[in-house]
């Protein structure tokens, strides 16, 4: 049990946490990740939000935007739960508990941002909201296909030699993660970066960055 | 007149916008289903499964019949027995309401696991718990989000 079957790639576990089938694994690679996602949630945890300043162009005049306490208090409960999910996320060691927690970054990711009222942060957020709704099929279809397929769900059995795991499976498990966590969909973040407010919005970037260097692991293991 | 552009330009320029975001995501999803529905025949089911599904018509219970002696031990697969020493022991407990359903009629079982306390079972949860807490957070972070929504104005 104590032995990953592949350790080439993020190396030899170095510490199991084992909850029943679900066995999760910090080797040096999910390790690294691990760390990296709980100093960004102590620092969202500890922070507080940044008030943007519109200049006017050619003058004087300058205007700064408040943050009501109210959303102030629903960002962080939502920057917090992201971290938490990530958190989950780098060290599962089961491929359907890995999907739950791609999907439930997913969904405090549009927490984060719905709570505005600026017009292109929201058209933004609804055009998000779109693609991770539609991302949860091949996600969760990807685990499926892998249950069906090989009997086993855990990551033990699956990073074995003999397992032999369909490529379509590991397609649909990477799409599934691109739309949750829009690793690859900079145009959407580039309009949700307007909103004030920032510990907790680079949130959104640092889980879908995560998660994807998490998955890109988990399907070269297979 | 139009300057000649190239076809990084063109391509670039369509990504760019916001609105070809979904549009984007459906074609990758299209092109990976349509390989995926060429590829299926090749993908075999495997038989031994960890997480087996058995249908019996003539249950009352059934499609969500998981079997097993309430209160004593149900023999269960897991993944790694040595990680849940009491799997199976508790299994397919009914309420008083949904024991006297399942008694008096054959085609109510959906209503029956749906209402609360209907089957209370640990065939697969036992082993699974820490999908359980996952999926009551998914469902928590969605109430939360939308009750802020809905109260934010007041």
């Amino acid at each position: 049990m104590f032995n990953l079957p592949t350790g080439n790639i993020g190396g030899q576990e170095l510490f199991v946490l084992e909850f029943g089938d679900i066995v999760n694994y910090f080797s040096p690679y999910t390790a690294a990740l691990f760390v990296f996602a709980l100093i960004f949630t102590v620092l969202a945890i500890v922070s507080r939000p940044e008030r943007q300043v519109d200049i006017a162009f050619g003058g004087d005049a300058y205007g700064a935007k408040e943050v009501s306490i109210d959303l102030m208090r629903f960002q962080r409960f939502m920057a917090i739960a992201c971290g938490l999910a990530t958190l989950g996320a780098m060290v599962s060691g089961d491929v359907f508990n890995f999907t739950l927690f791609a999907s439930l970054v997913g969904i405090t990711n549009i927490g984060i941002v719905a709570a505005y009222r600026n017009r292109h942060v929201l058209n933004a957020a609804f055009q998000y909201g779109i693609v991770a709704m539609l991302a949860t099929v091949p996600l969760f279809g990807g685990a499926a296909i892998i249950l069906a397929s090989t009997g086993t769900l855990s990551m033990w059995e699956l990073f074995a030699d003999g397992v032999a795991v369909p490529i379509i499976a590991k397609a649909f498990l990477v799409l599934g993660v691109m739309g949750e966590g829009m690793a690859p969909f900079y145009v959407a973040k580039a309009e949700i970066t307007r909103a004030q407010g920032a510990p907790f919005i680079l949130m959104v970037h640092v889980s879908s960055l995560l998660l994807f260097l998490r998955v890109i692991e988990i399907v070269i293991s297979m | 007149m139009k300057p000649n552009r190239s076809v990084i330009t063109r391509i670039s320029e369509t990504i760019s916008r916001l609105e070809n975001l979904t549009t984007l995501y459906a074609f990758f999803f299209v092109v990976i289903a349509v390989l995926g529905l060429v590829t299926l025949p090749f993908i075999t089911y495997h038989d031994d499964q960890l997480y087996p599904k058995t249908i019996d018509p003539n249950s009352s219970l059934n499609p969500y019949d998981r079997g097993g002696v309430p209160f004593g031990t149900t023999p269960v697969k897991a993944q790694y027995p040595e990680n849940s020493p009491y799997v199976g022991y508790v299994t397919t407990y009914l309420t008083p309401l949904s024991h006297w359903l399942a008694d008096h009629t054959l085609h109510i079982g959906t209503t029956i696991v749906a209402h609360p306390g209907g089957i209370i079972d640990e065939i697969l949860y036992n082993t699974r718990g820490l999908d359980t807490v996952v999926e009551t957070s998914i469902l928590f972070v969605a109430f939360a989000i939308a009750s802020y929504l809905f109260r934010r104005d007041n």
